[in-house]
């Protein structure tokens, strides 16, 4: 049986590593986890629970500060919770070594775009498509940096909403916020300021990790003697992360990153393909 | 609103840990060690709380059961704060529109919560 504290202080390492790469504690925790020796769906089921506490818990605070756009969430998060749903289904049917090998994909993929990731910055608003006016996605938010109020709007809606859905189905596969996937969605397909982008997915990752757990509570596959020292651990060390974000360089975080998911993404793959 | 729905997140995160740590922390003064191993056998939510309150009402509350309560409370906790968007939709701001998609996201949610 695994130790406690080894446990736990793998949980920690896990939410702080999340939290500071923005990447989500599910990114590492999972592969932690099965190389102490969890079940791979098991580590997924515990992971997404563990998601609904980390990205609860960010959200609360970019809510309160009014830069969340509500209506963008509510409406995406209807696509994200039946990706959810479906995307738990596919892991509960499937045997273990694919799901190494998609997580190993995954996280190729978040080493890529970790990569390749300049800084556009953001354009404001061009012209908004009927739907997007029809759903009302628009908003402004008080930015404290630039010491003023942003106006927005939102566009291409139907395309967000069709790969939200895409989005959903990686996160309740993999047992992952899939935060970057949604950020970027945000971001570049409607066009959403970046701190907005980041805020509102936040927002949908609570509720979908929540569609997707309660697959795997259903399924039987959380064990909440197992459970317990983990989400405690991924929200201190969550919580440790953010705190200490503030204090250190772009770069130097940027490139420990790349190296950890570089390590992570390989690692996965090799189990995967060779039988854990 | 958008306060409320950031006490909703925050407190829910609080209260589940420390439901989960005075679970662990009432184990590990008990028998020595905060390790439990046990299975929740495919049951849902509610089946979930449910069995847990009637082990209270027993009298045989258990460390057990305040870890799953905790468990149970972070996973009510985006559920709760999508009815509180549902309600501010429906009376606030009497946006329909939006109210109707909030109640999606519910009916579906509350259908996941259902599973067994």
């Amino acid at each position: 049986m695994i130790p406690f504290s080894l446990l736990f202080t793998v949980s920690i390492l896990a939410g702080f590593v999340g939290a500071m790469s923005g990447m989500g504690g599910g990114i590492v925790l999972i592969p932690a986890l099965t190389l102490l020796g969890v079940n791979i769906k098991h580590a997924i089921a515990i992971s997404i629970l563990s998601v609904i506490a980390t990205s609860s818990g960010s959200a609360s605070a970019y809510v309160r500060d009014h830069i969340t756009n509500l209506k963008v969430g509510m409406f995406l998060e209807m696509f994200t919770i039946v990706g959810a749903l479906v995307g738990a289904g596919i892991t509960l049917a499937s045997s273990p070594r694919p799901l190494f090998i998609a997580f190993g994909c995954v996280l190729l993929g978040s080493w890529v775009a970790l990569l390749a990731a300049g800084h556009m910055s953001w354009q404001g608003s061009p012209a908004q498509d009927a739907v997007s006016r029809w759903l009302e996605l628009e908003g402004s938010y008080y930015d404290q940096v630039l010491g003023q109020t942003i106006r927005y709007t939102a566009r291409r809606a139907h395309l967000g909403a069709l790969l939200m859905f895409g989005a959903g189905i990686i996160a309740g596969l993999l047992g992952i916020g899939a935060g970057a996937v949604k950020v970027l969605i945000h971001d570049l397909v409607m066009g959403l300021p970046p701190k907005v982008s980041t805020t509102t997915s936040n927002l949908i990752i609570g509720v979908t990790a929540l569609a997707g757990t309660s697959v795997y509570l259903a399924a039987g596959l959380i064990n909440p003697g197992l459970a317990a020292p983990v989400i405690l651990g991924v929200v201190f060390g969550a919580f440790l992360g953010t705190r200490l974000l503030v204090r250190l360089s772009n770069k130097s975080v940027r490139s420990f990153f790349l190296v950890v998911l570089l390590v992570l993404a390989v690692e996965m793959m090799v189990r995967g393909l060779r039988g854990v | 609103m958008d306060a409320l729905l950031g006490y909703v997140l925050l407190g829910g995160v609080l209260l589940s840990m420390a439901l989960v740590l005075a679970g662990l922390l009432w184990r590990w003064l008990n028998s020595g060690q905060p390790w439990l191993d046990y299975q929740i056998v495919g049951m849902n939510l509610f089946e979930f709380v449910e069995s847990g309150f009637r082990t209270a009402a027993l009298g045989e509350a258990r460390p057990r059961l305040l870890i799953n309560l905790g468990i149970a409370v972070l996973m009510l906790t985006p559920y709760l704060r999508v009815v509180a968007s549902m309600v501010y939709f429906m009376t606030v701001s009497k946006n329909w529109k939006y109210a109707l998609f909030t109640a999606v996201v519910l009916i579906v949610l509350t259908y996941s919560l259902f599973l067994r």
